[in-house]
């Protein structure tokens, strides 16, 4: 028995094969291509075979059934990578370390707006192995897994995520207790030997810039990485500050928080003139006043915002450091530099290489308020 | 039941293409036609609102195709390509998230067993004519290959070290055989720009050699930063013209499971300079007299090992050693040579590197050692073991070698001289021994056999030559007394020598060396 002619011309097998087509077409066509994207895509990615590569490079996994083959001989032509004040025209790939104690989801979510291109970006953070530190990898964890699936301009070159192999000196991680002076030496030789591996584990043969920026900074503008790289200083550091409920204003403020910024004074150098071979010289503490010169108290909202100058001590909330730097091997000091240890001891010893730090007085970062 | 049953069943295929005619149990039996299907046709207001639609939608998906083609960025993300789980699902797979736990790496006694991966550095500069020797010294080491990841740094040469090391390593990496492959291969090209004088007086004079050591230092610094990965548990640091070494020496060194750990290092002389010399001199313990010393000096000042301007008075590595004595003994030292060193890699993670400044009045492996000790790390070489480096004769060495050459042919001229004075001696001597011969024989039995004759003659001539060598052994004792003069001031010259010799960490230029003359 035929059917009638518009029946068999409109056969709803027909529309469904035609639907079948045309999604298909269009996940085809609007799927993201993930390997082109990320390799070729901005031309300035590079990706290894092997895994085997350096942790600032991403690589391709390697197919289950495919026979063994051998790691292949790679070169990088460290004579081209460059450290310039357009990063990001010259596709100058930048590595953002973070000492990671707690996760806190603001320093995350800030380092998501970065304005600088993602795909030139690489992240390392190391986490103590304690009950805190399992807290904070599995935070972060979480995190990283969501942004490395999500859209694909703001997905990270690659990621690595250490767990610390020294044991940390303070179970606590608290303010008062992080503070106090005699406890100062141990833990700042802890955190600079978690620096140093950090860094040295983490730096490829093509890295330009070394962005350090600790977890608990939770406000920075998402253009840091171009303002920084902008005053072509080796190593520069923003002025670290943190927001407060002023109950004298009964407003929102803000304070200076980080005062390991600093220009030396004579008082100190005396100091440390006087002092044993192991004695260090701290910052921020009334029992020893040093007298030396703090970015943090040259804060000053009126003057202009470029105000650069130079340091002889640098803290590590956030810092810009030209990978070359630490190439020659500056390194954070774990022992008493010049009776100076981690950060500070780090300007030292990069001046010891004839590499100058400098400072930001109206640049601000903020920290976390506990 | 049952005739009702069989007339249903009978209805219910009443056509070929299995259609159920009617309901079994209908009753009427008139043939209906059943989807009372009618359409009517469609009045040309609607089909014309059809057609227009259907072009919109049609205009539609074609700009938006287009759009999209030409702003791929604009492009709505459906997740990954359906594509990858099909042909290219390796190829567009990037892995960008690695975990680590550094105390997995902390290096052991018996790595080889638990997989620790091991760092080879090796710093090239104009090394080109040793490579094909310290690929045979590779292909030698019994670690498994597989652990271990070569790094190279090649800067400021001027032969064919790369494209010579990147043939060998290709070569190397094309082995069939699985196990013969080594793990992650890099080459890092950086030139450093030549900060020091290349004249050959200069750069072995004393004042060079802080200047030196801290260039050097600056390379190896960029190569372990460049290299260190979180997955190695010990670094080796490995001079390419070491010409002898022992295929199981990364074992070796690591059984003693120190975090840095250095072999005795010497080298082969030619029998007239002594047959052997301490060569790495970088390898010594602290002394009272070098940490005074080093008090005077001031903040950039560098002491380097063996110059007369500083007498340090430190037990060296290499003076201690005794060819017969226990390879495994351990000798605490401060200092330590660049040769081969085997280091655990938290050594280097937790910061300590080759000082490219005076720390402690230190530069370079010397400087290395003294942080090393700094952070409490043990550092101990071994004055028993021993490997060789390879002897390129100085520009001395080289004059002295050229004088013995002239020496050696003057005597060849001499000798020549003598033999042809002789043999024209033995020629006329011969003519009358035969004639006198001849008359003997004539004189003499005459049955005498010609075989005896034979037989005299060449007894006679043997005696001659038992002359000829007596003078000549007459006359090379003559020059054995001189040369023995020669040696005897080589000896004194060589003695201020040894104190000199530094070692070189560095590639052939630094080789044709002249050790400066006192």
């Amino acid at each position: 028995m035929p059917s009638p002619r518009s029946l068999r011309r409109q056969n709803p097998i027909t529309f469904v094969l035609a639907g079948i087509l045309c999604i298909g077409f269009f996940l085809f066509f609007f799927s993201s291509n993930d390997g082109t994207a990320v390799s070729s895509g901005s031309g300035s990615g590079r990706t290894s075979s092997s895994v085997l590569s350096p942790p600032s490079l991403p690589f391709r996994k390697s197919k289950a059934n495919e026979p063994h083959s051998a790691p292949p001989v790679e070169h990088y032509f460290m004579n081209n990578v460059t450290q310039s004040r357009n990063p990001a025209e010259n596709k100058e790939k930048v590595l953002i370390l973070t000492p990671l104690a707690r996760f806190y989801q603001a320093y995350w979510d800030n380092l998501n707006k970065i304005a600088y291109p993602h795909d030139l970006i690489s992240l390392g953070f190391i986490i103590p192995k304690t009950k805190e530190g399992n807290q904070a990898y599995a935070d972060l964890q979480k995190q990283v897994t969501k942004t490395q699936s999500g859209p694909k301009a703001k997905r990270f070159a690659s990621i690595t995520i250490l767990r610390q192999d020294t044991e940390n000196p303070l179970m606590s991680q608290n303010e008062a207790e992080r503070h106090k002076m005699e406890n100062q030496k141990a833990r700042r030789a802890a955190m600079a030997k978690a620096r140093n591996s950090l860094l040295f584990t983490t730096l490829g043969p093509t890295t330009s810039w070394v962005l350090w920026l600790d977890a608990d900074i939770v406000e920075f503008p998402p253009t840091l990485i171009q303002d920084l790289a902008d005053y072509d200083a080796p190593i520069v550091a923003p002025n670290c500050f943190q927001r407060y409920y002023n109950n004298d204003k009964k407003a929102m403020d803000v304070r200076p928080y980080d005062y390991n910024n600093w220009i030396d004074s004579s008082t100190a150098k005396e100091m440390a003139a006087k002092m044993g071979k192991d004695d260090i010289l701290l910052e921020g503490y009334a029992e020893m006043p040093t007298y030396r010169t703090l970015m943090a108290m040259m804060h000053d909202p009126s003057a202009d915002p470029g105000t650069k100058i130079k340091l002889d001590g640098v803290g590590g909330a956030a810092l810009l450091v030209k990978a070359d730097v630490h190439r020659d091997g500056a390194m954070f000091p774990p022992f008493p530099f010049y009776h100076l240890i981690e950060t500070e001891g780090f300007a030292k010893m990069a001046k010891r290489l004839n590499w100058d730090s400098y400072g930001l007085p109206n640049y601000l970062v903020y920290h976390y308020n506990e | 039941m049952l005739p009702l049953h069989a007339k249903s069943k009978m209805h219910r295929h009443a056509f070929s293409n299995g259609q159920a005619a009617y309901p079994s149990t209908g009753g009427s039996g008139t043939f209906s036609i059943q989807p009372h299907k009618f359409q009517p046709r469609s009045q040309p207001a609607l089909r014309r609102r059809r057609q227009l639609i259907q072009r919109l939608l049609l205009f539609g998906s074609i700009l938006l195709t287009g759009f999209f083609f030409f702003f791929p960025d604009l492009r709505p993300d459906l997740g990954s390509s359906p594509l990858s789980y099909l042909a290219s699902s390796d190829e567009s797979k990037l892995e960008t998230v690695r975990y680590y736990d550094l105390s997995n790496v902390q290096g052991t006694a018996r790595g080889w067993e638990r997989e620790e991966r091991i760092l080879l550095c090796a710093p090239l500069r104009d090394a080109a004519p040793h490579l094909p020797m310290f690929f045979g010294h590779l292909k030698n080491l019994t670690y498994p290959h597989n652990l271990i990841d070569l790094a190279f740094l090649v800067g400021d040469s001027k032969d064919n070290t790369l494209e010579l090391l990147n043939s060998k390593l290709e070569e190397l990496q094309a082995d069939p055989e699985a196990k013969n492959q080594f793990g992650e291969i890099s080459i890092l090209e950086k030139d450093f720009g030549q900060k020091v004088n290349q004249d050959v007086e200069s750069r072995h004079g004393f004042a060079a050699q802080a200047g030196r050591r801290k260039s050097m230092a600056q390379a190896r610094n960029w190569l372990l930063s460049a290299a260190l990965r979180p997955t190695h548990s010990w670094v080796y640091w490995r001079d390419v013209d070491v010409e002898t070494a022992p295929f199981t020496i990364l074992e070796d060194l690591m059984r003693h499971n120190k975090d840095v750990i250095v072999p005795n290092v010497w080298r082969p002389l030619p029998d007239w300079l002594g047959g052997e010399q301490p060569y790495d001199l970088n390898s010594w313990q602290e002394s009272e007299t070098a940490l005074a010393l080093a008090d005077t000096l001031d903040e950039d000042a560098v002491i380097v090992e063996g110059y007369a301007e500083y007498a340090t008075w430190r037990p060296h590595l290499a003076y201690l050693r005794d060819p017969y004595g226990d390879p495994d003994m351990e000798m605490e030292i401060d200092g330590v040579g660049g040769v081969s060193i085997l280091a655990k890699a938290k050594v280097f993670r937790q910061g300590v590197h080759f000082p490219a400044f005076s720390f402690e009045k230190h530069a370079e492996t010397e400087g290395f050692g003294k942080m090393a000790k700094r952070m409490k790390f043990s550092v101990v070489g071994l004055p028993h073991y021993t490997i060789w480096h390879l002897y390129e004769p100085s520009v001395d060495d080289i004059r002295h070698m050229e004088e013995m050459e002239k020496e050696r042919k003057a005597k060849e001229a001499e000798e020549a001289a003598k033999k042809q004075k002789e043999d024209k001696i033995k020629e006329q001597f011969d003519n009358k021994g035969s004639d006198w011969e001849k008359e003997k024989a004539a004189v003499q039995d005459l049955v005498q056999k010609a075989k005896n004759e034979e037989k005299e003659e060449a007894k006679k001539k043997e005696e001659k030559k038992k002359a000829k060598e007596a003078a000549k052994e007459a006359a090379k004792e003559e020059l054995k007394e001189e040369a023995k003069a020669e040696k005897a001031k080589e000896a004194a010259k060589k003695d201020v020598e040894k104190r000199e010799e530094i070692h070189e960490a560095w590639g052939a230029d630094e080789r044709g060396k002249a050790a400066p003359k006192q």
